[in-house]
């Protein structure tokens, strides 16, 4: 009853917060968002320690100054993040979107992107945003990506009916079967897929900062078995609804007959792959995120 | 490869991929692979060392209809043969 109440209480409050979301121009809801993360930052004492101690660890940061001015921008990137992934439906068309995104693609993996159906598994981080990223690619290409549903069903109900459309579709985490994302490559289209979400105990265990981190192996696994090519990718936040979509060149690893040391030598390339992109734009990661478990 | 050289593999294969303690020899052709404790990620292994066991590529969404191990040996007898 206590949780219902606290669910209805915050769909009660989201509501009102996404119809001023809407009316306000995206510099302003950025700065809306910024303080709104400032207040946060200044309350949440677990999280910001949760945020600190990460970026701490990852050995990113020179001095407890710094670690504390990544973990504040980390939180302000990650409310203007919500907001920019709310506002895209009304600011990206097929039309627009190229005013919005600079495109900063490798020329090989940009020719699968484009090539009538050429599945391709591409593989982010919790960097920039990934949403946008996604929509962003899915103006070439279908993608379907894969999501955990809100803890809070009616904000859940409410985010998902906000979704951009475009070509981008989002599979539930507990219905993405192996067989619908077999077929997803096989169509032709992208499977979008983040290498830094912890795997609990069924991940393998790749360094990422120089501490282990449980890493989901299915990413390296599919490549694998179809022989589709990978390729890593982010998009970085440059401005108001500005970006920067950067891919680097298509991952093709042959295998070997060992099938653990085939998998970590991929999973190690896409860690290193996400690190440098992290290095460059420390700011942008969600280092809230929990992911030495 | 006769079906039941290839059942013996496949018995050898499974038994390597499966994370799960399994009772080999009761294993059938009507055994379900599900119940062989391969899951949604874990049947992403068995695949790869299937096709490192036959030494043959095949697409690997042609086995999202099988269910059982009988089936997946007439899978394989049909791509061996091809």
């Amino acid at each position: 009853m206590k949780k219902k109440l606290r669910h209805i209480t915050e769909y009660a409050l989201l509501r009102p917060l996404l119809a001023l979301i809407d009316c306000l121009s995206p510099r302003a809801a950025e700065l809306l968002a910024t303080v709104l993360a400032d207040i946060y930052f200044s309350g949440a004492a677990r999280r910001r320690g949760i945020t600190c101690d990460n970026v701490r660890l990852s050995g990113i940061a020179k001095s407890e100054v710094e670690v504390r001015r990544i973990a504040k921008h980390s939180f302000r990137h990650f409310a203007c993040l919500v907001i920019d992934s709310l506002k895209s439906d009304k600011i990206f068309t097929p039309e627009t979107w190229q005013d919005h995104v600079e495109m900063d693609v490798d020329p090989a993996t940009m020719e699968l992107m484009k090539k009538p159906g050429q599945g391709v598994i591409l593989i982010s981080g919790h960097l920039g945003n990934w949403e946008i990223a996604a929509q962003i690619i899915s103006y070439i290409k279908p993608v379907v990506g894969i999501t955990r549903d809100m803890n809070n069903p009616y904000t859940d109900k409410l985010m998902k009916e906000r979704k951009p459309r475009n070509n981008f579709k989002l599979t539930p985490k507990h219905d993405a079967d192996m067989g619908r994302l077999l077929t997803t490559l096989k169509d032709g289209h992208i499977l979008a897929l983040l290498i830094d979400q912890h795997a609990r105990k069924g991940g393998m265990m790749i360094d990422f900062f120089g501490t282990p981190a449980s890493t989901h192996t299915s990413h390296a696994m599919l490549h694998l078995i179809t022989k589709i090519p990978l390729c890593f990718g982010y998009c970085v936040k440059t401005g108001p609804m500005q970006f920067k979509f950067k891919a680097l060149p298509p991952i093709t690893a042959e295998r070997t007959g060992n099938r653990n040391a085939d998998v970590k030598a991929i999973l190690k390339q896409l860690t290193t792959e996400l690190e440098s992109a992290i290095r460059a734009y420390p700011e942008q990661y969600l280092w809230a995120h929990r992911r030495w478990r | 490869m006769t079906k039941l050289e290839i059942l013996d593999q496949l018995r050898k294969t499974m038994k390597d991929s499966s994370p799960e303690p399994i009772e080999w020899d009761s294993l059938s052709e009507e055994t379900t692979i599900g119940s062989l404790g391969f899951d949604s990620l874990s049947i992403l292994d068995l695949i790869y060392d299937v096709q490192q066991a036959f030494g043959i590529d095949f697409e690997a969404e042609e086995l999202v209809n099988i269910n059982t191990v009988g089936e997946l040996a007439d899978f394989l007898e049909e791509t061996l043969k091809a």
